[in-house]
């Protein structure tokens, strides 16, 4: 059966009449008015061709080779003596059983004055850069900038001055780009800071002195603080974590929160590294685990009851104490309070249940926004994403379903014919990366 | 049928040598040896035999390896490794580890720096296992034949990954002194991440060295010995220091004649290249 492809990630403006949504390679832009209506406003999609890129690559080195030859005066014979010239270089294809490619797209980002949108494309390894055109009926996003990297981006964050990109890398390292400047034909770079293991999650923090600071986690346990632009001078560490940090939120008063393979949820003070508190939210999730928390084979035991589960996501809404968060392939949202009174302290304000499981978590405003993963949804395909807004009369957040489903009106809708964003239940995009990033030890000597 | 490696036959002379180390180990690795507690007075122990300790040359700092090593560094039990050093009243340590071997190998240049700066406890990191293994016995062995004048205390070994996790075992500003003596080289270009310096790493190894903390350099790879140099000079918080002052430091010559690879070269008779890089006063935040 074809269905439309679970939408991977969304992000809303600030004043929430944009909404942006991964889908595939696509990135779909929405309107949404205060009337309750929702626009299909544009899909711009990662048409970026590897096998050229490789045809480029490739081609290159046999000009090189033959010109070597020439200079050399060396003919390339076949068997009976005859000289084979060689004219269209060969492109090397995957072979029969080779892992399908996904060209993922990641880490949607607007700039502070929301003029630009910011992407990373796991195509070609670089970061996108839109210009958002609100004014447009039908396309809103305009790539404007494409920035290729050596290793593929995994996250990104937007410095104060708003022109510079701070990317975290999957082999570990950390690069700025001025947004202004225009990409270069090879990469000459070198790294503002590192670390020795895939960087998970960055953010920027400025401290009272008006100092800017990275925030880098890591595969391992590491969360690191370093000075910016001096990002030599490392700060601090903050240790305490016992397995990888997946995510990591700020909120005021120099409180981050980071969560990840542990079964907690972790609350710092980064300014004095001192661990504020802890929320152990392994018993809330117990009744909502199943088979795919299950430890891989090759780590399982002979009993086949090693469970593990880790957190996904953790997102902080600006105005209110509140952060929420999800358990990979779980359909609960948990969300926490953040005490006022005793800084960073933590506790339960909520278990919102979900027909699906939870893909994406973004936060703004007083609003969650999540993305399900419906490919089990019956007939008409519905619950896309949930919007769930924080109500202060009576102090609980709901899930807003008159904006939810009117979105998945709006999605089937305009999508449904687009054959582009359907897919077989065979390729859907895997939706469940975080918890390969556990790390079993499985290396010796 | 491809054949059991040695270590793992249990006919073999390896297994046998390697199974009854350990047991060894096991016993005396943590134990404080003295005078009083000595049941075999007067009994050396044979210092161990590279030969039953041979491992392939290189081991990939990137993957996953079943590594120990502290949450922080307040979590980190130095007692274990120098039980000489812990007050037996107060059971805290009466000193801090303050020189690092980083990659260690064979640890020829712990074992020469340990008179040299007896009052100073020195660390060797080594993240091949049975090169670990050696310098464990090693170092009991040499403990046990110097008993009576509390001999090799201020030295031991960990495995462990240093390009990931040393500040999980050093506080910020611990350290006096990093040794990184020839290094793996990683020819490759590609390979060149998983070089023991490189820029991002430096930042690293300054935030553990405290100020006018010394990093020793040597190679016998000029390739290397440039690279290292270059990145070195690179960064803000180190200065390179003079050949004079080079040639008048006592640990440049122990790094020159002490070490395993050292030696090699030196029969070899192939070149050292030494550079040293003092740490420079953190500037002020901008």
């Amino acid at each position: 059966m074809t269905l439309i492809h679970p939408l991977q990630n969304t992000l809303t403006s600030r004043d929430g009449s944009l909404v942006f949504a991964i889908v595939k390679n696509s990135i779909l832009s929405f309107k949404y008015q205060s009337s309750n209506q929702w626009e299909f406003v544009g899909k711009w999609t990662d048409d970026f061709d590897k096998a050229q890129d490789i045809k480029k690559n490739v081609t290159k080195e046999q000009q090189r080779q033959i010109s070597e030859n020439d200079t050399k005066n060396k003919k390339l014979k076949s068997n009976k003596g005859d000289s084979i010239i060689k004219t269209e270089a060969k492109i090397p294809a995957p072979g029969i059983g080779a892992p399908p490619i996904y060209s993922y797209i990641r880490n949607l980002q607007l700039t502070p004055d929301e003029s630009k949108l910011i992407a990373c494309a796991d195509s070609d390894k670089s970061v996108l850069i839109f210009t958002v055109d609100r004014a447009s009926k039908t396309n809103v996003l305009k790539l404007s900038k494409r920035f290729s990297f050596p290793k593929r981006p995994n996250a990104i964050s937007i410095a104060e001055d708003a022109a510079t990109v701070i990317v975290a890398d999957k082999f570990g390292d950390v690069y700025s780009i001025d947004m202004n400047s225009s990409p270069e034909d090879k990469f000459t770079q070198e790294p503002i800071l590192g670390h020795v293991s895939m960087l998970t999650d960055v953010c920027m923090v400025k401290d009272s002195e008006d100092h800017q600071l990275i925030i880098t986690s890591d595969r391992d346990e590491h969360i690191r603080i370093s000075y910016y632009p001096q990002c030599y001078i490392v700060d601090k560490w903050l240790f305490g974590h016992k397995h990888f940090v997946s995510s990591i939120c700020c909120d005021k008063d120099h409180v981050l929160l980071s969560a990840g393979g542990d079964n907690e949820i972790f609350a710092w003070d980064w300014k004095t590294g001192e661990n504020l508190s802890t929320f152990d939210y392994s018993d809330l999730i117990k009744p909502y685990l199943n088979d795919q928390h299950l430890a891989p084979s090759r780590f399982q035991n002979e009993e086949n009851d090693i469970i593990e589960f880790c957190v996904s996501k953790i997102a902080k809404i600006n105005n209110l104490p509140f952060v929420a968060f999800f358990v990979e392939a779980t359909k609960c949202i948990i969300i926490l309070e953040i005490s006022g009174k005793e800084k960073g302290k933590l506790s339960l304000k909520q278990i919102i249940d979900l027909p699906y499981n939870i893909i994406s978590l973004s936060a703004q405003n007083d609003e969650f926004q999540i993305t399900l993963d419906n490919q089990k949804s019956p007939q008409v395909q519905s619950s896309f994403a949930k919007f769930i807004q924080y109500n202060s009369n009576d102090d609980k957040f709901v899930i807003n379903d008159e904006k939810s489903n009117l979105f998945d009106e709006v999605i089937t809708k305009s999508l449904q014919e687009d054959s582009n964003l359907n897919a077989e239940e065979d390729d859907i995009y895997p939706l469940y990366n975080i918890a390969s990033l556990r790390k079993h030890g499985e290396h010796y000597s | 049928m491809k054949t059991k490696p040695l270590s793992q036959d249990p006919g073999s002379k390896r297994y046998a040598y390697r199974i009854n180390k350990e047991e060894n180990r096991k016993e005396l690795k943590h134990v404080k040896i003295d005078e009083s507690s000595l049941v075999q007075e007067g009994q050396k122990i044979d210092l161990p035999k590279k030969r039953y300790y041979r491992q392939r040359a290189h081991s990939n700092p990137f993957s996953d390896h079943q590594l120990e090593y502290p949450v922080s560094p307040q979590d980190m039990d130095w007692s274990k490794l120098y039980p000489h050093y812990k007050d037996a009243e107060t059971g805290q340590m009466t000193k801090k580890v303050t020189i690092a071997d980083i990659g260690c190998g064979f640890g020829g240049l712990m074992i020469d720096l340990s008179p040299a700066f007896p009052e100073t406890l020195i660390l060797g990191m080594e993240i091949r296992v049975q090169v670990t293994n050696y310098v464990e016995d090693r170092i009991i062995a040499l403990r046990n034949n110097t008993l009576s004048r509390h001999g090799f205390q201020n030295i031991n070994v960990l495995r462990g990954n240093a390009m990931k996790f040393l500040p999980n075992f050093f506080e910020k500003g611990q350290l006096s002194k990093m040794f990184f003596c020839f290094p793996d080289p990683h020819f490759k270009q590609r390979k060149h991440k998983a070089r023991i310096i490189t820029n991002t790493l430096l930042s690293e190894y300054a935030s553990v060295l405290k100020e006018g903390g010394i990093v020793y350099t040597i190679t016998d790879v000029k390739d290397l010995h440039e690279w290292m140099v270059k990145h070195l000079e690179e960064h803000p918080l180190f200065e390179r220091l003079s050949t004079e002052w080079e040639n008048s430091d006592k640990c440049v010559k122990i790094m020159r004649n002490a070490t395993e690879e050292g030696k090699k070269v030196e029969r070899k008779k192939g070149d050292k290249f030494v550079a040293c890089f003092r740490r420079l006063p953190t500037p002020t935040i901008l």
